[in-house]
């Protein structure tokens, strides 16, 4: 890869970590505001789609057929989340979900542990063309750009049908209030399902689109660091739901954006700022938290109904 | 000198003026009464002189001393004492636990003398046993010393919320309903005991009651509320004679009919 | 001031009235053990014993089991007794473990002046989160320590004067008298004495004014306001005690591992032990000091009996994060609580009890020496 223009390079980094982000948030604030449980279990599944993605393409199955299969994986996983696990646990204890969460990511990350077998590293194959691409005098991997354009393409996609669509509003209807939802006629724990199942598909391809490419020409890698329960994105994602105070898709979207775009700007700042870049999504986790964001955007009742 | 006065306590949520300029007095070992219809501010009100809500302006003036900026534990060490209108206690504890919760701020010793047992924690323990010991038998809880709250019948889960709220010795009890949800029998128990509060320990209460014979019996003075404000004041006799206390009770009605 | 009012039983039974003989509830002043005390501390002389047949390696896993058990006592005090969910107890450990390694390897400072400065270390850091607490509910607490744990793992736990460089900090066995701490089996009894200590501490907690307010401020933080306690300052109390404890558990690790390298507790495994810390007392008991030692033991001896590293995380993970949910689903209360059911079982009947103890028992002994033995 050539370098040239860092600002481009380091813009497009940006944008397509920010994508990334931005589609694990939104899968993030689909399932919390949907059933109140803030999924830590997020990376976790989408483990479940590249572990099944890197055992498919081991047997020989076509990267896109894999990728496909993958994703269907992961949106099971998630579902089995739910109608096994979280559905049994009504209006819990805060303290309860969150330990059981925790508890699911362990075991989702634990199996892709035992499915790659311990190795350091771990190579994937590309499903996406791979190759440069050339503006002007700048080239950058091919998959970068489509990673940013493809995740940028479905996070504004789900959105649009989110607004948009029956099934969009019946799950709006249950975030609100779920007791008026089911008297309403509409079946709670189909659509909490979908909740899972959508949220859980787009973590999945928010994985499945950066971890096969990380590494370029070559595909991708998987390191120990990712197969962990919170792997090395899931803390980021938490930051840019926080935008919209867990609950806001479109703020979700933007605080994608604002994560990955200052993790990456932050390498053309001049010394003492630059190194603030391992800790600049911790201080700006604690900013929002700090600052309450729930409160811009979510109703007092809907508030009462996550709690 | 009153025991308890407010002045001027106002308060808005969102657009809606839940308090607007109350001013009440309550003296030394007096029992008075809150009157009102649902969502008068009654409640609010409470919240406000415990220390829950901060009200947008006005004072509160306790034995003498301005107490607005106190935080509600340190209104608790002042001296005042406060029930909830759904009963609160701690559900994953017992009943016995429960009652030496409440004992806190007359004990002293700190983390390390518990966790190395000196003898000042020995001390605490004995003495918060001792006085939890008597209170089991004063409020007659002791068969239920080693249940949960969830195994009590509501009307037993709010005496225990009287016994955890004397234990802190106040000086005035914000009592929240008391009566709701309980039998007709302990309801007219009530009334004997608020007064017994008061005249053996010397202590002051505000009563807020939807049982009208209770509230009339046990109160010497009683302030209605309606929409925020204070609409009339006075002993029991006059208050329920008064033409806005009947407007805001019946006026409602009539207008939910129309 | 006698109060006569008819006390209404909810289930079953006629209305007790004022005239009401009780039955007498034994209010024993604490002073005797009781029987269930002497069988626990039976048990934990039990428990202590199984590492000698091993030898150096039962030893060993005696070491990790009581270390790991001393970090889980952190966490009961600051989630199990005041409900504060923290996700960084393990780098509460690793702030001790550099405390000690530096004291040691760098000022020359001899172990058990060590130990009190790596429990003081922690308590800046355990300040800081425990102020957060107090304006962040549940949830989002959750996700602060997280961020913390993660911060500290890729920034503190990476500085050269903290982590000692590339080479680390090496750390010697302290030699007292006659007694060569190098010995694993004088290492062992160390730490079991260290836990023993710990576990009279944090269980004494439990019933005092302090230990109250924290169970009562994790029920109902508005009641416990409403009868005189200062709820931030019992957050705060609770975060600082759990740091320093873990703090402390940290030292012990630091002499555990002899040379704490430079990448013991960085991001993203410090984040996953803290995690199996929290399953692991969540899973023994939350809110009782000896679920702590109990879940800690239970799930490390047993997963340390299969080799290698990865395989051991990566089977505690699957083992641990099924037993938890199974547990938070039905058994909120954890080992301690089923123990209890299976006491009071074998009290009322007693073959059914026993029989129960012996399956559970040939199940996992039996499952790890058919594992062992087919590896």
């Amino acid at each position: 890869m050539i370098y040239a223009a860092p600002v481009t390079e380091v813009t497009i980094f940006g944008l397509s970590s920010g994508a990334v982000f931005a589609l694990l948030a939104l899968g993030l604030v689909l399932i919390y505001r949907t059933t109140g449980v803030l999924n830590f279990a997020h990376w976790a599944i989408g483990l479940m789609a590249v572990v099944t993605y890197v055992m498919l393409t081991a047997l020989g199955l076509p990267p896109q057929v894999a990728a496909a299969l993958g994703l269907a994986v992961g949106v099971v996983s998630g579902v089995l989340a739910y109608r096994l696990v979280f559905k049994r646990l009504g209006r819990g204890r805060q303290v309860i979900v969150i330990l059981i969460a925790i508890g699911l990511a362990q075991f989702y990350s634990s199996v892709a542990q035992f499915a790659l077998g311990f190795e350091q590293f771990t190579r994937l194959q590309p499903w996406l063309p791979a190759g440069d691409v050339h503006l002007g005098q700048v080239a950058i991997r091919a998959s970068e750009i489509i990673t940013a354009v493809a995740a940028i393409v479905i996070a504004f996609g789900f959105l649009v049908w989110f607004r948009l669509s029956r099934t969009g509003r019946a799950l709006r209807a249950v975030a609100q209030n779920k007791e008026a939802a089911m008297l309403a006629g509409i079946d709670d724990v189909k659509y909490s399902s979908i909740a899972w199942g959508i949220g859980s598909a787009l973590a999945a391809l928010a994985l499945l689109l950066v971890m096969p490419h990380s590494a370029g020409e070559q595909g991708g890698i998987i390191t120990t660091f990712d197969v962990t329960p919170f792997g090395t994105l899931l803390i980021p994602a938490f930051g840019a739901a926080l935008v919209g105070g867990l609950v806001h898709l479109p703020m979700a979207l933007l605080g994608g954006f604002v994560f990955g775009l200052s993790r990456e700007l932050l390498i053309l700042a001049p010394k003492p700022w630059s190194d603030l870049r391992a800790s600049m999504a911790a201080i700006l986790i604690l900013f929002l938290l700090l600052l309450r964001t729930e409160r811009f955007f979510a109703t007092r009742q809907e508030l009462e109904a996550l709690e | 000198m009153s025991l308890l006065r407010t002045r001027d306590i106002s308060i808005h949520f969102g657009g809606i003026a839940a308090l607007t300029e109350v001013d009440i007095e309550v003296q030394e070992a007096e029992i008075v009464g809150l009157l009102g219809p649902n969502g008068a501010g009654k409640t609010t009100l409470f919240n406000v002189i415990s220390g829950f809500l901060k009200p947008d302006w006005g004072r509160i003036v306790f034995q003498g001393d301005e107490i607005a900026h106190l935080l509600p534990y340190e209104r608790v060490a002042a001296g005042i004492g406060r029930t909830f209108q759904h009963v609160r206690l701690f559900r994953n504890l017992t009943v016995y636990e429960n009652l030496l919760v409440a004992q806190h701020r007359h004990l002293s010793s700190g983390s390390f003398a518990a966790m190395l047992r000196l003898p000042g924690w020995r001390r605490d323990e004995k003495d918060a046993r001792d006085r939890v010991e008597e209170i089991l038998d004063v409020v007659n809880l002791r068969p239920w010393a080693d249940a949960h709250p969830s195994e009590l019948s509501y009307g037993t889960t709010r005496f225990l919320e009287l016994a955890s709220v004397l234990s802190l010795h106040p000086k005035i009890l914000l009592l929240d309903e008391p009566a709701s949800g309980i039998q007709q029998k302990e309801v007219e128990a009530l009334g004997p005991l608020l007064k017994r509060i008061r005249d053996e320990r010397g202590c002051s209460i505000l009563l807020i009651e939807h049982d009208m014979s209770l509230l009339l019996n046990a109160s010497e003075r009683i302030y209605a509320l309606d929409f925020g404000k204070i609409i009339a004041e006075g002993t029991p006799n006059e208050v329920v004679a008064d033409d806005l206390v009947l407007e805001s009770y019946l006026g409602r009605t009539r207008r939910a009919t129309a | 001031m006698k109060v006569d009012v008819a006390v209404e039983p909810r289930h079953g039974s006629a209305p007790v009235t004022e005239e009401l003989e009780a039955p007498p509830v034994a209010r024993v002043a604490r002073r005797r053990p009781t029987r269930g005390q002497l069988l626990g501390l039976a048990s934990l002389g039990l428990i202590s014993v199984v590492p000698v047949p091993f030898g150096d390696f039962g030893y060993f896993i005696g070491q990790y089991a009581t270390i790991y058990a001393i970090l889980g006592l952190s966490v009961v005090v600051v989630t199990g007794y005041a409900g504060l969910i923290s996700l960084m107890p393990y780098s509460f450990a690793g702030i001790g473990a550099m405390a000690t390694g530096i004291a040691m390897a760098s000022w020359g400072w001899p172990f058990w002046l060590a130990l009190p400065f790596a429990a003081g270390a922690t308590v800046p850091f355990a300040l800081f989160v425990g102020v957060t607490s107090v304006r962040l509910k549940g949830l989002y607490l959750a996700i602060a320590t997280l961020t913390i744990s993660n911060a500290l793992g890729e920034t503190f736990f990476t500085w050269e004067t903290i982590t000692g460089g590339d080479s680390g900090h090496f750390v010697a066995r302290p030699v007292v008298g006659p007694v060569d701490f190098g010995g694993d089996l004088a290492f062992y009894l160390l730490c079991l004495g260290a836990v023993f200590a710990l576990l009279f501490m944090v269980e004494g907690l439990r019933t005092s004014r302090v230990g109250r307010a924290m169970l009562a401020v994790r029920d109902n933080e508005l009641e416990a306001q409403a009868l005189g306690i200062n709820v931030a300052k019992t957050k705060l109390v609770a975060f600082v005690l759990s740091g320093m404890i873990a703090g402390f558990g940290g030292a012990f690790l630091a002499q555990l591992l002899i040379s704490v390298t430079p990448n013991a507790f960085q991001s993203p495994f410090a984040e996953a032990t803290s995690l199996l810390l929290v399953t692991l007392v969540a899973i023994g008991g939350m809110d009782r000091a000896i679920g702590a030692f109990v879940g800690a033991i239970a799930l490390v001896v047993q997963q340390q009996i299969f080799n290698g590293f990865e395989f051991f995380f990566a089977f505690v993970g699957i083992y641990a994060a099924i037993t938890l949910i199974a547990f938070l689903l039905f058994r909120p209360g954890g080992l301690v609580q089923v123990g209890k059911i299976l006491a009071d079982l074998t009290r009322a009947r007693p073959a059914l009890g026993l029989s129960i103890i012996a399956i559970i028992l040939v199940t996992n002994v039996g499952g790890a020496w058919l594992i062992l033995s087919l590896s």
